[in-house]
């Protein structure tokens, strides 16, 4: 009795309470009109989460979030080290992801997992793509996912507090009420034009592959950053899982990046000006020939993958130019890059997670067209200190433990500049590897199943190896390397493209031994190696793919057209047979 | 009988629509979703509840007397299943092994239409009507069929002839035969024999009944024990080595196994085979201690002959770890999923 009484004496309290805060910031908001950014209206903090809330987070907490973010929320769990971006450092308040206005805290509330109203229960929900946090949903119930969240945004957060009226605000972007423009030609054109207007081209490059002048960007806690690549949406962090979903863009683009030098476009610039960019940022997204979002791996993320790289038949020479009929008609295949964790010195952030492959054929050669994005062209100073062939070089792994200061994140921007290369290992005599037909994946397995490596470097070399296991330093193939050919090499706005032409290889006059031999119609196990140069990638430290398959696309055989024929013919004499034998049953009926 | 029926009906036309819907992309494609786990049983739910569904719109028509004839109910069965199998079954299956779940189906649906000889009757009739063609629209019918059906197999047979790339299947195996012992920087470890020397009881001995009383709970969002929270200051023993073990698993593992342990992490979507999802009841959870251990240490380039394609990126952690540190991420990874390692007896 009594504690209902209190209850709704409390709730009396807090309506009395509530209505002259909404007079007053109805007030402030007259007062304020002008300096209110278009498309936002103040909102109410929401309330404190229950004590039962903070408790139960706790646990959640530290079952899954404490190895990396740490026991203090400090980003600097065990994991926290080989990271980048490093785990979030909950201390300070400042959050990336938000419908709230710069610098403000974003909208969490602990009973109310509404779309648009709970940023941080939505980053837990879907992760950050692009960073190693993961969506947690099918793992937390939503229940756990408000708890760990009452439990970070209370205790966690130490130097801002959520529900503190008088040095906290809610400016919220109306991301629901306002409609996007359409995609029109006029639309993107005016994006691309405004992109230019309001400088975003200086930081994410004139192409928008993040390659602008910000290179050496900090974050607040002095970690390095880099402007996000547009070609790339699935690896936004605020893309939600949904990333060709333009509103994603359009409230990253109004809101600003909090912690980071991208600042909310709020201010100086209107609703349908962020909409025209936004359009346009979503229009370069990498996409199909015929303009369709690439189909989405909801288990990862990211683009779908096909393991078979189809090789088409040329006509005479295989083109130099990559903007030729014959190379712009062929399908590319979208390759996925991992860093190399198998062995010393292991790759924990490789900067080039994809690569683009098409590739040509004609009676002797095979040629293929690598692009990968890639933001800073790398060549390397000077010799290199160790033969083209070595293997084992000398580059050293991150420590698992170093501290902030020698922690991954701080020195992505100071590495030793090798060159950035791409290659690929065939194998050699993969038909008598025994089925599935694979050598080892590192370099090949042996002596007697060695792999043919071809590889490119940025200071325009071309050479041709022979691998035999993951440690032993390559031998050259000398005169093979005098029928391997770059066709073109360029670097512009962020991307490599590099077409390299190497033999078919045949039996009968190529060494068989040393030389992968590309037979049409067949299965050939091939794997793809990428070096970012200013990522002080050599050796094995490099960018790994996982085995694919090239596949020579064979002329279609006469007997595709003459069987076919036959068989329809065959069906038609069936079907005579059929009505002929029903109509005499019923004829005999009948009679 | 009514009632019943038209609660399956609505379940029929409701889940329908819920597939076809997500099918086609209007509401998002995990509004259900498949579990982790429990996935092949959450199917044949799935699948009873649409048979039930079925059943209800059947009743729900002929009661309304719009019957529907056996032979559409017989080819729109099969169709749904084939459809089912396709677009429902997620990660998608290979479609040689669709080919034999839908000639299996096929074999089911043909023997519910020929059940009893009045059934196949009812079957049969609508071809025989076609071939007899006794009015005008059912000749036009089967003059359509007589020139569509050649065409139709002559397209399938020259799309079946015309060379094309689709990636080769690949058979492996998953947990290959240990061999008896496996030598760690130097030291000679017998499968059968050795124990993880980390999960021990505050007295120090090796006790896993100890250790299963302060794993994870199972069930959604597997937590710890409230009161076994290995980042406690004063935690002891088995406990303190299970957080010993998740720092190495946090600063090594988690970047292909993923921050839950599901093979979901950082680099995992470019490998193949992906990396092993340690909360899936058939990898670790069937597994022995030392086998995990054998694994751990050896990685893919140790593994036996048989155990092909090596393809696999899993590192052999000898290169990079200590025998101890390897125990105690082995222990970390069986707290943190929830499961017990199996015993040998």
């Amino acid at each position: 009795m009594k504690n209902s009484f209190s209850l709704k004496a409390g709730a009396l309290l807090t309506t009395a309470f509530g209505i002259i805060l909404v007079s007053g910031s109805t007030g402030g908001l007259t007062f304020a009109q002008g300096t209110l950014p278009a498309g936002f209206k103040t909102g109410a903090l929401a309330p404190e989460p229950s004590a039962d809330m903070i408790e139960a987070g706790k646990r959640v907490y530290f079952t899954k979030c404490v190895w990396c973010h740490g026991v203090d929320g400090a980003g600097d769990g065990p994991g926290a080290d080989r990271l980048w971006p490093r785990p979030r450092n909950f201390n300070q308040g400042t959050f990336k992801i938000r419908h709230t206005a710069s610098g403000e805290l974003p909208l969490f509330d602990a009973k109310k997992p509404t779309p648009g109203q709970n940023d941080l229960f939505e980053t837990v929900t879907h992760g950050l793509p692009g960073s190693a946090m993961p969506s947690w949903e099918g793992i937390l119930t939503e229940e756990q996912r408000l708890q760990v969240l009452s439990f970070v945004t209370t205790q966690l957060v130490k130097d801002r507090k959520f529900t503190d009226k008088q040095s906290e605000s809610q400016t919220v972007l109306q991301l629901g009420d306002l409609t996007p423009i359409a995609p029109t030609e006029e639309s993107l054109k005016k994006g691309a034009e405004l992109v230019i207007e309001k400088k975003c081209v200086e930081c994410h490059g004139a192409d928008g592959r993040g390659d602008g002048n910000a290179f050496n960007l900090k974050d607040d806690w002095g970690f390095s950053i880099q402007p996000a690549n547009w070609h790339k949406c699935w690896n936004f962090r605020g893309s939600r899982q949904d990333p060709y979903n333009v509103k994603n863009i359009f409230r990253t683009f109004s809101t600003g990046v909090n912690g980071t030098p991208m600042p909310s476009f709020a201010d100086n610039s209107t609703v349908e000006e962020r909409w025209h960019i936004a359009n346009w940022v979503n229009f370069l997204c990498e996409r199909e020939a015929d303009g369709k979002p690439l189909a989405i791996d909801p288990s990862a993320d990211k683009p779908k993958i096909n393991f078979v790289v189809s090789s088409g038949l040329a006509v005479g020479e295989i083109s130099a130019d990559p903007e030729h009929e014959s190379w712009k008609n062929r399908a590319r295949r979208y390759v996925a890059m991992g860093g190399q964790i198998t062995h010393k010195p292991r790759n924990f952030v490789n900067r080039i997670d994809d690569i683009w492959v098409k590739s040509l054929y004609n009676d002797t050669h095979i040629a293929f067209m690598f692009q990968w994005d890639d933001r800073t062209k790398s060549v390397a100073e000077g010799k290199l200190p160790w033969a083209p062939t070595s293997v084992n070089v000398d580059i050293k792994e991150q420590e698992p433990k170093t501290g902030e200061e020698g922690s991954i994140a701080s020195h992505q921007n100071n590495y030793t500049v090798y060159n950035d290369a791409i290659a690929m290992e065939t194998a050699v005599k993969w038909k008598e590897l025994p089925s599935p037909i694979k050598p080892r994946y590192l370099f090949g397995s042996n002596e007697q199943f060695p792999v043919d490596i071809v590889k490119w470097e940025a200071d325009g070399s071309l050479r041709a190896f022979k691998g035999t296991g993951w440690d032993k330093d390559f031998e050259e193939r000398l005169n093979y390397e005098e029928n391997i050919k770059i066709l073109y090499s360029e670097w512009k706005n962020g991307r490599w493209t590099v077409i390299v032409q190497r033999p078919m290889g045949d039996k009968k006059e190529q060494e068989y031994d040393e030389d992968t031999f590309f037979e049409r119609g067949q299965y050939i196990p091939t794997v793809f190696f990428a070096w970012d140069g200013h990522n002080g990638d050599a050796g094995r430290k490099m960018a790994v793919s996982a085995f694919y398959y090239t596949f020579l696309e064979p002329p279609t055989p006469r007997e595709a057209y003459i069987y076919p024929v036959v068989i329809a013919f065959g069906v038609v004499l069936l079907e005579g047979w059929v009505l002929t034998r029903r109509s005499n049953k019923r004829k005999g009926k009948a009679l | 009988m009514k009632a019943l029926m038209s609660v399956a009906a609505l379940i029929g036309v409701v889940g329908i629509l819920l597939l076809a819907a997500m099918t086609v992309g209007i509401i998002p494609s995990n509004t259900v979703r498949l579990l982790e786990g429990y996935m092949p049983v959450q199917l044949v739910l799935e699948l009873i509840l649409f048979v039930a569904g079925f059943t209800g719109i059947s009743y729900m028509m002929a009661a309304m007397g719009m019957a529907f004839p056996r032979f559409w109910q017989g080819i729109l069965m099969w169709a749904f299943v084939l459809l089912y199998l396709k677009f429902r079954v997620y990660p998608p299956i290979p479609f040689s092994v669709r080919a034999m779940y839908g000639a299996v189906s096929l074999v089911a649906v043909f023997m519910w239409v020929s059940a009893n000889e009045e059934d196949w009757k009812k079957f049969k009739q609508p071809i025989m009507n076609v071939l007899d063609a006794k009015t005008g629209g059912i000749r036009i019918l089967r003059y359509a069929y007589l020139i569509i059906l050649p065409l139709l197999i002559g397209g399938f047979s020259y799309n079946a002839m015309v060379p094309k790339s689709e990636e080769p299947i690949e058979l492996r195996t998953v947990h290959p035969a240990p061999p008896a012992s496996t030598k760690v920087h130097g030291k000679t470890y017998t499968l059968q024999t050795s124990q993880n020397p980390y999960r021990i009881n505050l007295e120090g001995k090796y006790d896993q009944d100890y250790s299963n009383a302060m794993t994870v709970e199972q069930g959604m969002g597997r937590l710890m024990k409230p009161n076994a929270n290995p980042w406690d200051k004063d935690a002891q023993g088995y406990l303190k080595y299970v957080r010993e073990g998740g720092e190495i698993f946090y600063q090594n593992c988690h970047f292909c196994h993923g921050d839950n342990l599901n093979g979901r992490g950082l680099h995992a979507f470019a490998f193949n085979p992906i990396p092993a999802n340690f909360t899936d009841p058939g990898t670790i959870a069937q597994l022995q201690e030392t086998f995990i251990f054998w694994r751990v240490a050896k990685g893919g380039i140790g593994l036996p002959n048989e155990a092909g394609p090596w393809a696999s990126v899993m590192p052999p952690w000898e290169q990079h770890l200590t025998v101890d540190e390897i125990w105690k991420v082995v222990l970390f990874e069986y707290w943190h999923t929830g499961y017990y390692p199996r015993t040998w007896d």
